[in-house]
């Protein structure tokens, strides 16, 4: 049992990351991704990996994965064929949802399909009120008639979601049972049991999303773990969720809901890590991929966990790390409008054709041609030599560009990464400035194969003065797979006065929510003593609707920790809107329990300071084009695999690694700290 | 103040842009998030913006296009009344009044705030929130609809005006909704002022303000640019309007001339009516510029740079362009009709880019009730969508907010714990898309039972004139209020509901695109199996299914 894997599947590559706990060697092993059956993929990346390694598979102690099969089945439509049974005279809010249009002011858009279509949308009598009390019985065979009706006409899955089944899941259970009963090959799930929380729209709509994602995922996760049990890894398979933690396979079949952001979350995960072991515990993460780059904010550590997001046009109340996707990434294509001004992005090149420089058929600029030309990227070959590029084509795509614009080839081969830079700084100000943060507070983790190139110009755009580059840009996300604990959250809505009067409710609700969080450390088969448990209660003055999250201190429940929960809450709400109604009722609405179950990490080595001299690092100089400098500036080219811990030097430099380019500006200086990242400062 | 800008590249502008957008997004957040009443906190029926110093709109956030109006109302009356020299940091204006404060009805009260930069205003952040308040009033003229409020101190240099605060609350009939929402108002102006103060300290004021007036300039160029793709000509359509405050139909007529990259709109309607349905200038000023934009090029940055190559006239004294003291409670369904015109007048010359006739009203539903506990009174506002009209090559949506209003509807969860009333059916009516080669959107149908006795009035049209097809589409269903046996008939809309009474509230659909029989069969079989439409009349409309 001596080594822990990571793995990786994206879109192009699949990462494989291998720690052996004892000596605490690291090696990453990258195959192309099958996605067709990406579990294919993964077995193979296992077996090659540790081959490599002369490990066997009875070695491997852990297994770690962050997947993408739930996001791409959700954003390609391919779930399955999905029904829905719920309360009578309801069954069109699937599909009416909050009446919202897709686009304000474009007449041609159109709203995302929805995932189960009218008549397999069935309604049955039951009706329970706000407060718990049953005005209209279930109708049993009613129920029972839906479940024939939805296995004759073929689904897959079956969502039952009724008004007020948070509150009152009676209802609920017994539609499962007899769905149970009549249709038990299909996948079944209850709104109750999904997102026991109020507003039924959101409850409904995660539900359906879970039902339609069920069978997609179990096959998936089956075939998984035949193909580990083939290659003969003993140990308990774990998957990535969307808040960050991991949970057995078993939990990610049930409720795949949970990990439509498994991939992204990885990455955040990796990054909390890496942080952890640098000391910096305040970061902005920025993943910055071919289409698409990916933020988030660690405050103190951690990031913060939004109870409910729209996901690829659907919405899910689910736990998940507040990550924001922004539709521009290297591939993304720069263009004048109608109006004259310089856009870039959503649209992407993409892998394939790519760029202009990858002489491939594409002859629109994108934001890599922009670095081709500017020479911040090398402008004769990427991934450390394997792939040559055309900075002449990406040259002349620019220039046309330049020509509509009325401006010199170079200024806008910048003016593109300005855009980009602008588009960045936007996504960041949702996750910081929106949530209460100065992002000049914080140090900005860049990582995927675009954040080490683009971190420097971003960071300055926010006034953010500190750059950390991890060790392996790259394989951040596998890497993170080694460092992540077990966790799984637990919920309840309960409306309650903050006031001694309700001690007891509070506790009581605590109580059940811990005895869920017991269960499920038993499951997972965690240990008493790597069990922790952390308590929050979702706060509002009587009136809002939209609660702010609230930590509630260790301990039993007393008015102390109503105090406690008072002023937090004050403070908070001061922050973000700047006033607080003294006097007023403060609700307490939801209960959440986050359970974790700690388990052993990678534990990476300082390396000895090899001093400040970084000057056997350098490989070359290189022309790049800086505004600051009015043209193109040479610059030393550093070998990321050559530096050593303790190396200092200072911008205009460029740092070179296969899988990434840092790019570092005039005024900064770099520093390689003991784990090996770049920390990048601005000079005071 | 345009003379002194400098030059500004365009990269800076589009960076600048996006701030400004992001800054009005944020505001609109704080508001939502902050505020008590279920009208803002769940449906959302307010917006944000910032303006510049000379009452342009520099931005505004993706909220409700019904409320640009007021805004581009208010800050012309703000700066006739109040020396800008008298302005301090801090202070805050509030105005909602249609005829001395630029508002467009006296629920939607205006929050702009100056934002200064070293001692000079270079801007305001402006809001809007629909207070659900007001409710149960008269419609025979403004006086009784409300309390009319010209733009006035709410603060003065940070200090609340506690005697104008409390003038304002003892007008309106939940008081403690009214004042959370100003307070949830105050924090999205205070994140304005301090975004854009941090913006200027940036990139210096000069700037930020040449982007500003660089943004209108290419929002204008787009407008322009759009304008002159379409056929130069006169293009004239006409509608029938109804409402349950009014007897009959009225007639309302546009006439748009395209001339190169300008445009012309003309509206006739009757003189203004004793009811609550009138519209002032600045109302079809936000009607025209949206629905021009929708037509033209809908990713015209929402600044007042498209409006300059339009000229929008319509009589004064009408219906819609009504003079003091005509009632405007509820402008928005004719507002709603004047999108359908724009839209009717131009399919002559631009067919591919128009829809048919949209649900063409504001369904609404206002209830007042006292609280049988302490006899506080509670309102309750819901204004429900319904059809979209048929588009070319795509059928129109069903169940959704048309063209000026964009509110959520309130979770039945949220509706049933906050008011004593039970949601007993929400959902699509079979059968109201017009048939289309493109089908229309289906209407919805909300059916309330009171759990207490209340007030309850009723808005909508649509009732007698069905909304239109384009190109061979039929009509779609029409709105429809309905009583359970023993509720006392309804007078222009408003009546009173015993517990135990039931509403049944259907709003229209909307018109279908190109003839039925070219629809194909599949998609008929397909709307029969899912219930859309009947199979009989599938089969007499459609000659298939």
């Amino acid at each position: 049992m001596a080594w822990r894997i990571g793995v990786d599947s994206g879109g192009t590559f699949t990462d494989v990351c291998l720690f052996e706990e004892a000596t605490g060697r690291v090696e990453v092993w990258k195959v192309p991704s099958t996605p067709d059956d990406p579990s294919r993929g993964i077995a193979q990346g296992i077996e090659e990996g540790i081959a490599r390694v002369g490990a066997t598979a009875a070695d491997v102690g852990y297994f770690g994965h962050g997947t993408t099969v739930a996001t791409n089945a959700l954003i390609q439509h391919r779930g399955v064929l999905t029904g829905l049974i719920t309360t009578d005279g309801f069954r069109d809010l699937l599909e009416i949802g909050r009446q919202k249009r897709p686009e304000l002011y474009d007449m041609q858009a159109d709203k995302p399909p929805v995932l189960v279509s009218r008549d397999l949308r069935l309604e049955v009598p039951e009706r329970v009120r706000h407060d718990g009390t049953v005005e209209t019985a279930l109708d049993e065979d009613a129920v029972r008639e839906a479940a024939r009706a939805l296995k004759a006409a073929g689904v897959k899955a079956v969502a039952v979601s009724f008004l007020y089944g948070f509150v009152r899941p009676e209802h609920e259970q017994a539609a499962m049972r007899i769905l149970a009963e009549e249709i038990p090959e299909a996948f079944a799930c209850a709104g109750h049991a999904v997102a026991p929380e109020f507003r039924e729209y959101e409850r409904l709509s995660t539900a359906v999303v879970n039902a339609y994602l069920g069978p997609v995922m179990r096959s998936y996760i089956t075939r998984l773990a035949e193909r580990l049990a083939t290659l003969g890894v003993r140990a308990t398979p774990h998957l990535t969720q969307s808040n960050g933690g991991v949970i057995g396979f078993e939990a990610a079949a049930r409720l795949p809901v949970r990990t439509v952001l498994s991939g992204p979350s990885t990455g955040v995960v990796g990054a909390q890590a890496v942080g952890k072991l640098a000391g910096i515990a305040n970061l902005i993460t920025f993943d910055m991929g071919g289409t698409s780059s990916d933020v988030a904010l660690l405050a103190g550590g951690e990031c913060r966990l939004a109870s409910e997001a729209v996901v690829h046009g659907y919405p899910i109340k689910a736990p998940m790390l507040d990550i924001h996707t922004v539709g521009a990434g290297g591939g993304s294509i720069a263009y004048v409008d109608s109006g004259g001004l310089l856009k870039v992005g959503p649209r992407s090149a993409g892998a394939d054709p790519g760029p202009v420089c990858y002489d491939r058929g594409n002859a629109e600029p994108t934001v890599t041609d922009a670095n081709v030309v500017l020479q911040t990227l090398n402008p004769e070959y990427l991934l450390g030599g394997r792939m040559a590029v055309r900075q002449d084509l990406a040259r002349a795509a620019i220039g046309r560009l330049a020509e509509k614009l009325g401006m010199e080839v170079m200024a806008t081969a910048q003016g593109i990464i300005s855009v980009v830079t602008a588009n960045m700084a936007k996504a960041i100000r949702v996750i910081s400035v929106q949530r209460g943060h100065d992002p000049r507070d914080y140090t900005l983790m860049a990582f995927g194969g675009a954040g080490p190139l683009h971190a420097a110009r971003l960071a300055r755009e926010l006034d953010i003065a500190r750059i950390l580059v991890p060790r392996n840009p790259g394989i951040l996300c596998a890497m993170g797979l080694l460092l992540t604990d077990l966790r799984a959250d637990f919920a309840s809505t309960r409306l309650t006065t903050l006031d001694p009067a309700a001690l007891p409710d509070i506790a009581a609700a605590f109580a059940g929510l811990a005895a869920r969080a017991d269960a499920w450390f038993a499951e997972e088969h965690i240990a008493p003593e790597a069990r922790r448990l952390i308590r929050t209660v979702d706060m509002r003055y009587a009136g809002q609707n939209y609660e702010l999250p609230i930590p509630l201190p260790e301990g039993p429940v007393t008015e102390a920790s109503l105090h406690a929960l008072a002023e937090g809450f004050a403070a908070a709400h001061r922050r973000l809107y700047g006033f607080v109604a003294e006097g007023e009722t403060v609700q307490l609405v939801t209960f959440r329990v986050e359970a974790a179950g700690i388990v052993r990490k990678a534990e990476f080595q300082p390396q000895p300071d090899a001093g400040p001299d970084a000057s056997a690092a350098i490989i070359g100089a290189r022309e790049v084009w800086l505004p600051e400098a009015g043209g193109f500036v040479s610059c030393p080219v550093y070998d990321r695999d050559r530096l050593a811990a303790g190396n200092r030097f200072a911008g205009p430099a460029i740092v070179e690694q296969m899988d990434a380019t840092t790019v570092v500006l005039p005024g900064m200086t770099v520093l390689v700290e003991p784990y090996m990242n770049l920390i990048l400062e601005n000079a005071a | 103040m345009s003379n002194a800008l400098p030059a500004v590249d365009p990269i800076t502008v589009e960076v600048i842009g996006s701030a400004f957008a992001s800054i009005a997004e944020e505001m609109g957040e704080a508001l939502v998030r902050a505020s008590y009443s279920t009208n803002i906190k769940e449906r959302r029926d307010c917006s944000t913006a910032l303006f510049d110093t000379e009452g342009n709109t520099l931005c505004q956030a993706e909220h409700i296009p019904m409320h640009l109006g007021s805004f581009i109302g208010i800050l012309p009356h703000i700066l006739k009344r109040h020396p800008v020299g008298d302005m301090r940091p801090g202070d805050v204006f509030a105005g909602n009044d249609a005829y001395e404060g630029g508002g467009t009805h006296l629920p939607d009260i205006v929050l702009a705030e100056p934002i200064f930069v070293d001692g000079a205003i270079v801007g305001w952040a402006v809001n809007l929130a629909h207070h659900a308040d007001f409710a149960d009033r008269g419609h025979a003229h403004i006086y009784q609809e409300g309390l009319r409020i010209p733009p006035v101190r709410l603060y003065r240099a940070g200090e609340i005006q506690q005697d104008v605060l409390e003038l304002i609350l003892l007008n309106c009939q939940v008081p403690r909704e009214r004042l959370s929402d100003l307070r949830a108002q105050m924090a999205a102006n205070r994140l304005g002022v301090a975004r854009m103060q941090a913006l200027c300290g940036k990139y210096g004021t000069p700037t930020v303000l040449a982007a500003g007036q660089a943004l209108q300039d290419y929002a204008e160029r787009k407008m322009r640019a759009g304008i002159a793709n379409i056929p130069d000509g006169t293009y004239a359509f006409t509608d029938h309007f109804d409402s349950p405050e009014i007897d009959g139909e009225m007639e309302f007529a546009c006439r748009i001339e395209v001339a190169g990259d300008t445009m012309s709109l003309h509206f006739d309607s009757p003189p203004q009516a004793r009811a609550g349905i009138n519209m002032t200038y600045t109302a079809l000023l936000s009607a025209v510029y949206y629905a021009v934009k929708t037509v033209v090029d809908p990713t015209i940055l929402p600044n007042a740079g498209l409006a300059r190559p339009l000229t929008v006239t319509a009589p004064a004294g009408t219906v819609l362009h009504c003079v003091h003291p005509a009632a405007v409670n509820g402008r928005l369904a004719a507002c709603q009709r004047v999108v359908d015109l724009i839209h009717g007048a131009l399919f002559q010359a631009v067919p591919e880019r128009v829809i048919a006739a949209c649900n063409g009203a504001c369904v609404s539903a206002t209830f007042v009730g006292a609280h049988p506990k302490d006899g506080n009174l509670w309102v309750y506002l819901e204004t429900i969508g319904g059809g979209s009209g048929a588009r070319a090559h795509r059928d129109g949506l069903d169940g959704v907010h048309v063209h000026l209003t964009n509110t959520s509807n309130l979770p039945v969860e949220a509706l049933e714990l906050e008011y004593p009333l039970t949601l007993l059916r929400y959902e699509l009516v079979d059968g109201s898309g017009g048939a289309g080669r493109q089908r229309g959107g289906m209407g919805l149908r909300r059916v309330y039972r009171a759990e207490a006795d209340c007030r309850l009035r009723l808005d909508g049209s649509r009732l007698h004139a069905p909304p239109w097809g384009l190109a061979g589409g039929l009509p779609g269903g029409m709105g429809d209020f309905r009583f359970s046996e023993d509720v006392t008939p309804f007078v222009h809309g408003s009546g009173g509901l015993r517990a135990g009474d039931i509403v049944e509230i259907i709003t229209p659909g909307a018109g279908g695109y190109g003839p039925p029989a070219e629809r194909p069969p599949a998609q008929v079989a397909r709307d029969i199996a899912e219930g859309r439409i009947e199979a009989g009349m599938a089969a007499a409309t459609y000659g298939s299914g």
